[in-house]
């Protein structure tokens, strides 16, 4: 296996090659990249519910849309700047999170999935329907201004990767930290063996509903990034395809796998736009490439590994 | 605690809920308490319109829930294969002229016959690539193969047929409707009632009388254990993904006999609603499919009808969450054992 | 795997190099069309059009002596996927873009080619709010909401109904009607017995129609898209209820007779810009000839001719001013001052980048399934 070290030095690599990459790409890849860091937030984002704590949820766009939702009415009705309603659409989406999932997080794997995706078309048919009169049915949102720090509009695809990025890497250290922490180590348990987990004394209920308002909270961040970048939002952008795709991007890159989810993000957003050239084909060949990609790593491109604790080596004969 | 777990005695009663849940739909009214001979004729006509709908669902739906019980992988692919079906019948149907030879009965038997076959083929095919690889592998990513699957056959589709509505042949079968107590109800209508329920049926039977159909059973049950009971479970699969894909095939040689319209993204539409039929029905358990699908036709017709037609889906979905709130394997249960 | 991601980046980077790289000599105009997805039958219609009219330009000597090269990108019918194909275009030194055909999709795209003064022609996107917020390179071929609103009230009432029925489908165009016709109808004491939208891409809409049934109106005002109206056409009739139905400019389309059945479809009102067959003009009708001759059959849409309108004023525009400025192109076409040909008709803007014009008519659908166009 490759030594810790040097993995750590290829991601610090990549991860100075991909900062300074607007300097030299024309606007329209940036953009991509751009499209690539918002998913790979959404992704990050149900990793944590569906990676780490093992809940099969095919409707994380809702919260997606939520986050968007509450930033976009909150900035074009009373004008709160962009960077303001960041965390106010993270909690409302956390909450609207742990609501959605107290009654029904005792559901089975599959039951859960379809619920999950129920609440996904609700969630969009509410948008649709101009549900409480706030949300501007088909017609959505517009007139979301750009965020503003310390007087500076961030405008132009180049400044809003340094923005989503920045965000990114935020995102990719707590994560990493909550993994380490007391409370990633109860959802591998409870992931792994719920009956064990219990056993254990973890309350297994709460350890989920909180990984479920983690992952609902920071998707709903990364909606008030979208709808800032977009400056109108619409409901078509929350769809079950959505979910879907994030759902995709999660198990290809490997589940519970930070790096991994990184990875299938650049993959799954990445592809489609390299297969620009194909014309119509475009999706089909995607749709070949993701068989194949699953068929070879099964376990997705960067699988999770399980913990292995150094002292350990000491105790086994 | 868990935090949801309650004593044995305070839980729902198993077995007859789907026959009490059925009996309270029909027989409810209206919400609206008045009585007039206009409003009942109105319910049982929309209760027909969701029942002729619900029977596609639940074809389809059964395709999903065979594979599911015996491989615990949810098809995505099948809405596509359904669709793959609306198209060949049509290709058949213009190419081969089987609307003019033979009589409109046989003809149709024939078609459908061929159809069946061919989808079922394709639905092995499948199997063989994209899902045999990953028998050993983790649940979900058979999921994600089978997404790819989808796009894939879906885009196939597309690229062979091109991206316009095509439509089937009208003169095929006669334009009658039947009269019943006020409600009107096309012949064609009663033609697509009948022959699901036909093949329902059939499927039906062939699971709990034949020895095919018993293995199939002790498959979904326990693969490794039916193994050592010397049932050949690559066989099994083979014959389920043979079963499946057939009837949703015909689903979809009877949806373009019917309305008459196919395009490539209807797979999308039905797969969702057939796949939460599946769930509405206890996935896994094959009268539940079948009841699964009825219901959510009904739900559907009666939401639009008695509150609003542009949030029914919503309405179905609601109803679909709180079902599996208050019986969390769906309304038949499953008939697949825990592990423990 | 690391070794694969890296040789990934590698080939992202030296495909925008090649990109950056590429010398542009013909004047490339650019075309945004939904290739994929749910409108792609729209999106082959277009990319047809405009390819056969670039063919006629480049035949008969070129644009200011160079080439035209029409540069396709697909918006997938979706707006995230439309404003990244806008990104693309942008980059890519296309002088002018036709497209697209939604609304939101445009809207995705509007501000990025404002942005980079790139001249946008729209030519299925009918949403009023497109052309009101001062964006000064954009314009469309294709008529608003508002006007087409105020033709269907104005039918509906000689026609002389008094309870009406409006039914949409929840998309940002056919609710922009919805609303409009029930303003005006209301406004004029129509009274809207039923309002409410249908889920686009089912085929079962026995439930609505009962339910329609039931409110018991004059007539019905849909102003959704043709697949579910040929549908609910045709499900109307198996239900023997023959009340007359009035339509929106996206029922236009061949295929709504073939959905719906010749009896089903028969007696049917629709408002639309002129079809092509209709028009008069020399020049479409050789273009018809010339694109069935290639393609097989006649264009299915109007507003995929409308594409080729706004390539047509593009070039027009260039040709006029001799220069491929976007300033120049702007303010000439904000002038006025020369009408453009177009296959659908004479072709100037106002201000605010709308098509000048009453460009709406009634068709009625006769008994052969033909669109019959009704004297005002």
């Amino acid at each position: 296996m490759i030594d810790a070290k040097y993995k750590m030095g290829g991601f610090i690599a990549l991860a100075m090659l991909l900062a300074v990459s607007p300097l030299f790409l024309n606007a329209y890849w940036v953009d991509v990249l751009n499209s690539v860091g918002l998913y790979a937030l959404l992704a990050l984002s149900l990793n944590v519910i569906l990676g780490d704590a093992g809940l099969y949820n095919m409707g994380h766009a809702a919260f997606f849309a939520v986050g968007a939702y509450t930033a976009a009415y909150l900035n074009t009705q009373f004008g709160v700047p962009i960077l303001w309603a960041l965390p106010i659409s993270g909690i409302s989406a956390g909450l609207f999170g742990v609501v959605l999932a107290r009654p029904v997080i005792h559901l089975r794997g599959d039951y859960l999935l379809i619920v999950t995706v129920g609440v996904g078309e609700i969630i969009r048919i509410a948008l649709i329907n101009n549900v409480f009169g706030v949300t501007g049915g088909p017609n959505g949102i517009f007139g979301i201004a750009r965020p503003e720090l310390f007087g500076f509009r961030i405008r132009r695809p180049q400044e809003f990767f340094y923005l989503i990025w920045g965000f990114v890497a935020v995102t990719v250290f707590l994560f990493a930290r909550l993994k380490n922490s007391r409370f990633g180590r109860a959802l591998d348990c409870l992931r792994e063996d719920p009956v064990a987990a219990e056993g254990s004394g973890i309350n297994t209920g709460r350890y989920q509903l909180l990984a479920f308002m983690v992952g609902a909270a920071w998707a709903g961040m990364a909606g008030c990034l979208y709808a800032s970048k977009m400056t109108i939002i619409s409901p078509e952008s929350f769809s079950f395809w959505e979910s879907v795709l994030i759902f995709i991007i999660v198990i290809l890159g490997g589940a519970g796998n930070i790096a991994g989810v990184i990875l299938g993000t650049f993959l799954i957003i990445g592809l489609p736009e390299l297969f620009r050239g194909f014309a119509s084909a475009r999706m089909w060949f995607f749709g070949l490439a993701m068989m194949i990609m699953m068929i070879f790593r099964t376990e997705g491109i960067l699988p999770h590994r399980p913990r292995i604790f150094k002292n350990l080596d000491r105790l086994l004969p | 605690m868990p935090l949801r777990r309650r004593p044995a005695s305070l839980r729902p009663p198993p077995g007859n809920l789907a026959g009490s849940l059925a009996g309270g739909l029909l027989c409810s009214g209206p919400p609206v308490y008045v009585p007039g001979k206009r409003k009942m004729e109105e319910f049982f006509q929309q209760l027909t319109n969701g029942l002729a709908v619900g029977c596609i669902y639940a074809l389809i739906a059964l395709g999903y829930t065979m594979v599911y019980g015996v491989l615990k992988l949810i098809n995505f692919a099948h809405g596509d294969l359904f669709t793959l079906g609306a198209y060949l019948g049509l290709t058949l149907l213009t190419s081969l002229g089987l609307s003019g030879r033979l009589g409109p009965l046989l003809g149709l038997l024939l078609l459908a016959v061929l159809v069946m076959g061919f989808v079922a083929l394709t639905g092995a095919l499948l199997e063989r690539a994209a899902y045999r690889p990953l028998r050993q592998s983790p649940r979900l990513s058979a999921v994600v193969s089978a997404l790819g699957a989808s796009i894939f056959l879906q885009n196939t589709i597309m690229l062979i047929y091109g991206a316009r509505i095509h439509v089937y042949p009208q003169d095929i079968l006669p334009k009658v409707a039947l009269e019943i107590g006020g409600v009107s109800i096309p012949l064609v209508r009663i033609l697509v009632f009948v022959v699901s329920l036909l093949l329902m049926g059939a499927l039906f039977l062939f699971i709990q009388r034949t020895r095919l159909g018993t293995a199939i059973r002790a498959a979904a049950i326990d693969q490794a254990a039916a193994r050592l009971m010397g049932i050949n479970v690559d066989q099994v699969i083979l014959i389920v993904f043979l079963i499946g894909p057939g009837l949703g095939g015909v689903a979809g040689l009877l949806v373009g006999l019917y309305y008459g319209q196919v395009n490539f993204t209807m797979g999308w539409v039905y797969g969702l609603k057939a796949f939460t039929a599946a769930i509405l029905g206890g996935i896994g358990n094959i009268p539940g499919a079948m009841v699964g699908g009825l219901i959510l036709g009904v739900i559907e017709a009666l939401g639009a009808a008695y509150i609003s037609v542009a949030w029914k889906d919503a309405i179905a979905f609601l109803v679909l969450i709180v079902i599996l709130i208050v019986r969390p394997t769906g309304i038949l249960g499953e008939r697949v054992a825990d592990k423990v | 795997m690391k070794k694969a991601f890296v040789l990934g980046l590698t080939l992202v980077l030296a495909m925008a190099g090649a990109g950056l790289c590429l010398a542009a000599e013909p004047i490339k105009i650019g075309l945004m069309a939904p290739v994929t997805g749910s409108w792609a039958s729209e999106g082959e219609d277009m990319k047809n059009i405009v390819n056969l009219l670039a063919e006629e330009v480049n035949a008969q000597g070129g644009l200011l002596g160079q080439k035209v090269a029409v540069v396709l990108e697909d918006d997938a019918g979706d707006p995230r996927t439309a404003s990244l194909a806008a990104q693309r275009l942008a980059t890519q030194g296309v002088k002018a873009v036709i497209g697209t055909y939604g609304s939101s999709v445009t809207e995705a795209s509007q501000s990025i080619y404002d942005e980079s003064s790139i001249l946008q022609v729209a030519n299925g996107s009918t949403a009023i709010r497109l052309t009101e917020k001062g964006l000064k390179y954009f314009f469309r071929t294709c008529p608003r909401d508002d006007e087409q609103g105020r033709v269907a009230s104005q039918t509906i009432r000689q026609m002389g109904f008094k309870k009406v029925a409006i039914l949409h489908d929840n998309t940002s165009y056919a609710k922009g009607l919805a609303d409009e016709g029930n303003a005006l109808l209301k406004k004029d004491g129509v009274k809207i017995v039923f309002f409410d939208a249908l889920t686009p891409g089912e085929r079962d809409f026995t439930a609505i129609l009962t339910k329609m049934k039931a409110a018991k109106p004059d007539a019905v005002f849909f102003t959704g898209y043709f697949p579910e109206l040929g549908l609910i056409l045709r499900q109307k009739k198996e239900m023997n209820w023959p009340v007359p139905f009035i339509g929106g400019d996206a029922t236009n389309n061949p295929d709504l007779v073939k959905i719906a059945g010749k009896v089903a479809a028969e007696g049917y009102y629709f408002l639309s810009p002129p079809v092509p067959q209709d028009l008069p003009f020399e020049k479409t009708k050789a273009f018809l000839k010339a694109y069935t001759a290639k393609h097989g059959a006649a264009p299915g849409s109007i507003w995929a001719v409308l594409a080729g309108d706004g390539f047509l004023t593009v070039v027009e525009a260039i040709k006029a001013t001799q220069s491929t400025d976007p300033e120049k192109l702007a303010a000439f076409l904000h002038s006025g001052q020369q009408k453009i040909s177009g296959l659908t008709g004479e072709i100037s803007f106002n201000a605010k980048g709308d098509r000048v014009g009453e460009v709406y008519r009634v068709y009625r659908v006769d008994a052969d399934g033909n669109f019959v166009l009704q004297d005002k």
